[in-house]
């Protein structure tokens, strides 16, 4: 089984430290993992914004990087659900259509493909988990609080095999970080108010670590953190799961 | 939007600049949600409620000409009469020419959105119309010569002590009192006097029913049936996606309605017109407004299965904190949101942006509209129609070299890093919107492409 | 010249998608035991008061000592003559503004949510379950229904010129969402539960 990397533009050229993580934990399960070199973004920030028409050069690179691999995987719920939903090549359509098909975020790879029960991991502290919206509810990384269904959420599955790693539960398990994309500096006013609502959950949860599948999110929320000088921090979940 | 005309960005930073209210309008808005989540998690059936109110809407709008036709018939032979408006214009006149008729200068209105997308009170108003909202959120705001900011609670933006402030002025309550129950007995003494003197009632429309010729009116207060049921006539104002096929189908709907809007059960009363009363005149203005064009939008139809309950409002982390107001249109919100830039849209361009796509929205939704997906389609729609910025579009054009050519991506990268590293102030100033409210990421020494490459060196 | 009715008909017709078919309605069976204790519990919830009773005797000794029946009080229902009211005691609704309390028979109940369901063929104004102070309705206990589904079953084709689901006393939270009984219609409702086989709360 190969599995081909993607690591998000931002995460590339912010939080290497994200990939780094990635790699090592897939490589640590026995998975052949390759980074094609050449590769960028997935489009999201111009789909986003109503420049979908746009990302042809971007959909056309991304395929013809990642169509060797028997996998994608990336430590990003939004990019995976954005190439999964919006993933087009004129000409190529086939194989855009197969990259659809064997994309996968970080968590529910392990979980839905490697299907693994232990981590040899340890991160002993108070972690509040952030649930990224286009993981939760556009790839059902976990429930969400608003259908009536069965519980359950793969990243929390996974961080409870974390040796040592407490869980602190949230008033508002799963409301939007405020992040958005582009959102984020078109309307600041909102995105900030909405992060600044989002910290003051998580800091009254007693966490000292605030974890998400998505850094975008986490971003977000580190630069509010920040700007308070708040001692919490924030960890991506490979992160977390790659600790030892 | 008009160039001098807020846009949500501008009107949504100006509620931003009273954070306290802020938190009093998130908060409120948040418990009618969790009521709505407590009344749905106690039907263990209600996802396949929500599946089959979905069908049942997307079938009628897949056949309205039928229904609208039968609808007509059947409403006809019970003994109403049947007007069709094509616009906000032609229906603001049909109630004029009734009202005319009538010899009235006076009328009593129930809740009803539609008659806020005509501007039926200001139409009214000005050709010596007299209109009073019974419904007391709307009678409160109509007092405050200002729009409903939200469709089911129209005065949730205000508090009570507002609305004291205003009572002592208008109702003459006592001064500084701010007790809802006080308040409210005020409002019911004040508008008996209207219900028991105006002849001519006009209520909104939940569902109609195709087979039958009846129509469902679904409120708290009663003010509907106190209009309709002491008024010599009764007009009631309806868009023409409010049909649904059959009675027994209302028992999916009713049963979804009140849930989702406020977490009750049920309104205290779901009222069933069929007949005029005897010696009463019953009349019914089917409005097309826009809502025929939307019919024909394949990615934005589905939009019309709306039954205005509110619920995407409610959970919509943007709306609780930017109030209703901030979309400038009278149905706010998420909804308001794929609604609005069919009517023009130019003039709501803002509002598809206006989100964070997070998706809560279409998960709340009663009849399943994709409201989310919507939001991104109109997106696109709005963009080719040229109605985002010229700077926005340089400037996306911008990154879509960048980010499809690996050695200006890396190249790009390692600059920013640098900037953020040698030359911060560059970014972490006033013309960084970021920066406002939140610190830049630390830059790291490398990115991840340049330490795979040292590190794990060609296999890639 | 082509009217708004052609227009829109006409709009409407060329814009609608190819037909979809009606879904398959399902059939839902309650999800609790007793639906005359949900449609208790419920209507209590809502701020009705509901009482078991076994006959008119108890309806009327309730009445006298929770109203004043020095007031306008009239009922509908055959059993409590004393309260008729009278055809020509008044000629327009409004005249009925005044009623203290209107007690009226309701053909079922639906448990899921404590509404009861009058019609107007036994009405002889639509405004009486809203124009007085208080609402007081009698229904036979075993007449309470599991939910709106069977409600509408129940109903069925039925021709009534008007008719409504009545769920507890009128109410309003549109001032701070802070709940306040009692705002256009009645400001009370007594549900009286009749104890009776072959269930007709107003027998004639």
């Amino acid at each position: 089984m190969r599995v081909g990397l993607f690591i998000p533009c931002y995460v590339d050229q912010f939080y290497p430290q994200v990939a780094i993580a990635t790699l090592e934990l897939l490589e640590k399960l026995g998975v052949e993992v390759g980074f094609p070199l050449k590769q960028t973004c997935c489009g999201q920030p111009m789909a986003n914004s109503g420049y979908e028409h746009l990302t042809g050069g971007c959909n056309a690179l991304f395929t013809e990087l990642f169509a060797e691999f028997d996998y994608v995987v990336s430590p990003s719920g939004s990019c995976t659900l954005h190439v999964k939903e919006h993933l087009h090549v004129d000409g190529s359509e086939a194989a855009a259509k197969s990259v659809r098909s064997r994309i996968y975020e970080l968590t529910e790879f392990l979980t839905d493909v490697l299907k693994i029960e232990h981590l040899r991991a340890r991160f002993p502290y108070r972690v509040s988990m952030h649930q990224a919206c286009h993981g939760q509810r556009g790839l059902h990384l976990s429930q969400m609080s608003e259908l009536v269904a069965a519980p359950y959420s793969k990243p929390e599955r996974l961080l409870k095999m974390v040796d040592g790693l407490q869980l602190v539960p949230l008033t508002r398990p799963d409301e939007c970080c405020g992040f958005g994309g582009t959102f984020c500096v078109t309307e600041e006013a909102v995105s900030a108010r909405v992060g600044q609502d989002r910290i003051a959950d998580h800091e009254q949860s007693g966490t000292e670590y605030i974890t998400s599948a998505d850094m975008s999110c986490l971003m977000h929320l580190e630069g509010i953190l920040r700007r308070k000088n708040s001692p919490v921090r924030v960890r991506h979940i490979a992160e977390i799961l790659n600790a030892e | 939007m008009s160039k001098t005309a807020k846009d949500h960005a501008g009107l949504a930073a100006d509620f931003n600049k009273d954070p306290e209210r802020v938190s009093w309008h998130d908060e409120t808005l948040w418990w009618v949600r969790a009521k709505r989540d407590k009344a749905a998690q106690g039907i263990p059936e209600w996802e396949a409620l929500r599946e089959t109110a979905s069908g049942i809407k997307a079938h009628t709008l897949s056949n309205l000409s039928a229904y609208l036709e039968a609808f007509e018939k059947a409403a006809i032979a019970n003994g109403a009469i049947v007007h069709w408006a094509a616009d906000a214009a032609e229906h603001n006149e049909i109630v004029l020419s009734l009202l005319r008729k009538a010899k009235a200068d006076r009328m009593m209105k129930s809740k009803s959105m539609l008659t806020e997308e005509c501007h039926l009170n200001d139409f009214l108003k000005a050709r010596g119309v007299e209109t009073i909202d019974t419904d007391l959120g709307e009678r409160i705001v109509q007092l405050l010569d200002e729009p409903p900011s939200h469709i089911v609670l129209p005065a949730i933006h205000r508090k009570k002590e507002e609305i004291g402030v205003l009572f002592h002025k208008h109702l003459d309550t006592p001064e500084g009192s701010a007790d809802p129950q006080l308040l409210t007995h005020a409002a019911r003494l004040n508008l008996r006097d209207v219900f028991l003197t105006r002849n001519v009632a006009l209520t909104g429309v939940n569902f109609a029913i195709a087979e039958t010729g009846e129509f469902v009116v679904c409120t708290n207060e009663g003010n509907a049936d106190m209009g309709a049921h002491l008024a010599d006539i009764h007009i009631a104002a309806m868009g023409i996606e409010k049909l649904i096929p059959k009675r027994e189908h209302l028992g999916f709907f009713l049963r979804l309605l009140t849930r989702s809007a406020t977490g009750q059960p049920i309104t205290t009363y779901s009222s069933h017109f069929k007949k005029p009363r005897a010696g009463q005149e019953l009349h019914i203005i089917l409005v097309d407004n826009g809502r025929s064009v939307q019919l024909g939008r394949e990615d934005f139809r589905s939009s019309l299965k709306c039954i205005r309950c509110g619920a995407c409002m409610n959970t919509c982390p943007v709306y609780r904190r930017s109030g209703g107001h901030s979309y400038h249109t009278a149905v706010a919100g998420p909804i308001g949101s794929i609604l609005a830039p069919n009517l023009d849209m130019e003039k709501y361009a803002d509002l598809p942006f206006a989100s964070t796509l997070c998706g809560s929205c279409t998960n709340v939704c009663p009849v399943k509209i994709d409201i989310h997906e919507q939001l991104y389609k109109w997106r696109q729609v709005i963009v080719k129609n040229g109605y985002s910025g010229k700077l926005k579009t340089a400037s996306m054009k911008g990154m879509a070299f960048v980010l499809s050519k690996p050695r200006v991506f890396n190249f790009s990268g390692k600059a920013g890093r640098w900037v953020l590293k040698h030359a911060p102030f560059i970014v972490n100033n006033a013309l960084n919107p970021w920066y406002k409210q939140r610190d830049m990421p630390e830059p790291p020494a490398e990115s991840f492409h340049q330490w795979y490459s040292k590190n794990r060196g060609k296999r890639s | 010249m082509s009217s708004s009715r052609d227009n829109i008909l006409k709009a409407v017709a060329a814009n609608q998608p190819e037909l979809l078919p009606l879904p398959q309605l399902p059939q839902f069976a309650a999800y609790f035991d007793i639906p005359l204790l949900k449609f208790r519990d419920v209507l209590e919830g809502i701020g009705a008061t509901v009482l078991s009773v076994s006959g008119y005797a108890d309806i009327r000794n309730h009445l006298a000592t929770h109203f004043d029946l020095t007031k306008p009080v009239y009922s509908t229902i055959a059993a409590l003559p004393e309260f008729a009211l009278r055809p020509g005691s008044y000629s327009r609704p409004q005249d009925l503004h005044n009623v203290e309390l209107i007690i009226l028979p309701a053909e079922f109940g639906v448990a899921e949510n404590g509404a009861v369901w009058i019609t107007d063929e036994a009405l002889p104004e639509r405004a009486l379950p809203f124009i007085p102070e208080h609402l007081a309705v009698v229904i036979a206990e075993d007449a309470i229904l599991a939910n709106m589904h069977e409600a509408y079953l129940q109903i069925g084709q039925r021709d009534y010129g008007w008719a409504a689901f009545i769920a507890g006393p009128s109410k309003t939270a549109d001032i701070e969402q802070s709940l306040v009984l009692g705002a256009h219609g009645p400001r009370s409702m007594t549900v009286f539960l009749l104890k009776m086989s072959g269930s007709n709360p107003d027998p004639s």
